[in-house]
């Protein structure tokens, strides 16, 4: 119960939510006018709209491949899927950034779908390195992490779930998408996001404990 | 309230923007069982570890990675010239597949059009239709060897009249030099 106090202690729900709301509806005009600036052939608003989307698709490709050699290839990957597809776009059936969210998860799923195929012929061999970095990992975690060390032990554990409980934990806890949008993205009620999350949050926990880091 | 109705509003519990009723009901729920209580603490703990870490940062080659592979939309023809309304409904008119194919559906009329003699079976054979393309290929030699010796002579005649030009002002000046030569 310490730990669901002192979580509840550090947000200010009122505050956040209206805080948040008017930054999100910023945002989405932000968007709408960059699109539509970019389909009328302003190469300044392409780049616009790339600046300010790249790190959250790298971020969300990076969190769930644990590569940043094939986050950035994805995240390129996404971008090029909205460059030929922007003009498909519609602002009336959500946000922007649910649709990129959208084009991104299922990219990542495609991938994911690849590269778990590619991993049940590989030999021990060549998952050797996986299983020594694990342990090094374990064999450091014995104080409060924080910071980049912390990111890399969560890289780590967020391995460990499905690719269902990740993706929900990384939409909602890494880059803090609405419940709604992560329903959109994902395309299930809200009730199954916030049931995943929960599950997800639980099991990433346990991994942690396991690997003896201190939460 | 039972176990899957508050799995539902653990999610928003946890991060403390569950409010009112609904709040206290978890409370009162958690702390009679013992297995959402669990859930409850394990997803909190996550959740504050969560927040420990650093954001991922995209590297910055990315970015010139992406602007390099996809440079900029570019409007379409029929948004250019027609705006952007008229333009997105001329714009599938204005797809060079279909003006192409516009283009050979219109010289197909013009092929099938009275007076142009039909495609028989017997065009198709072989036969004919090497002898054809060797009667074609004389043709074109022949041609060409006779533009080639028409341009010879085109040649040699304009050599000869700008040989007569620049005889001509010798011969006019040569009866001046003359008399000026047989001046002591």
């Amino acid at each position: 119960m310490a730990a669901i106090a002192a979580v509840a202690q550090v947000t200010t729900p009122g505050q956040t939510a209206a805080w948040a709301g008017e930054r999100r509806r910023t945002v989405l005009d932000q968007d709408l006018q960059l699109i539509e600036r970019c389909l009328g052939g302003e190469e300044a608003a392409w780049e616009d709209l790339v600046k300010i989307h790249t790190r959250r698709v790298y971020a969300i490709c990076y969190r769930f491949t644990s590569s940043e050699q094939e986050a950035q290839d994805l995240t390129q990957e996404v971008f090029l899927r909205v460059f030929r597809s922007l003009k498909s776009f519609r602002a009336g059936e959500g946000s922007f950034t649910v649709w990129l969210g959208r084009l991104s998860r299922n990219l990542l799923i495609d991938h994911y779908r690849r590269s778990k195929m590619q991993r049940s012929t590989d030999s021990i061999e060549e998952q050797l390195p996986t299983i020594e970095e694990t342990q090094a990992m374990s064999a450091r975690t014995d104080g409060m992490l924080a910071g980049r060390e912390a990111s890399e032990t969560l890289q780590g554990a967020l391995k460990k779930l499905s690719p269902e409980l990740r993706e929900t934990v990384i939409l909602r806890d890494l880059e803090e998408l609405e419940y709604r949008e992560i329903a959109q993205v994902l395309n299930v009620p809200e009730g199954t996001v916030k049931s995943r999350l929960n599950r997800g949050r639980a099991e990433l926990a346990r991994v942690l404990r396991k690997q003896k880091v201190a939460i | 309230m039972n176990c899957s109705d508050i799995e539902i509003l653990l999610a928003e519990y946890v991060e403390g923007t569950l409010q009112g009723g609904a709040k206290s009901a978890v409370t009162i729920h958690l702390a009679a069982c013992a297995g959402c209580r669990e859930l409850a603490e394990d997803a909190a703990s996550a959740v504050e570890f969560m927040a420990r870490t650093a954001p991922v940062e995209a590297p910055p080659e990315l970015l010139t990675r992406i602007l390099f592979q996809a440079p900029a939309v570019k409007p379409t023809l029929a948004r250019r010239l027609f705006g952007r309304v008229l333009g997105d409904w001329l714009e599938p008119v204005l797809q060079p597949k279909l003006a192409m194919g516009m283009g050979v559906a219109a010289l197909s009329f013009f092929m099938l059009r009275p007076g142009v003699r039909q495609l028989t079976l017997s065009d198709l054979d072989p036969v004919k239709v090497w002898t054809s393309a060797e009667n074609r290929a004389s043709r074109v030699w022949e041609r060409g060897l006779k533009s080639y010796e028409n341009l010879r002579l085109v040649y040699d005649i304009e050599t000869r009249v700008d040989q007569w030009r620049e005889e001509a002002p010798t011969e006019a000046r040569d009866p001046e030099k003359t008399p000026e030569s047989g001046k002591p």
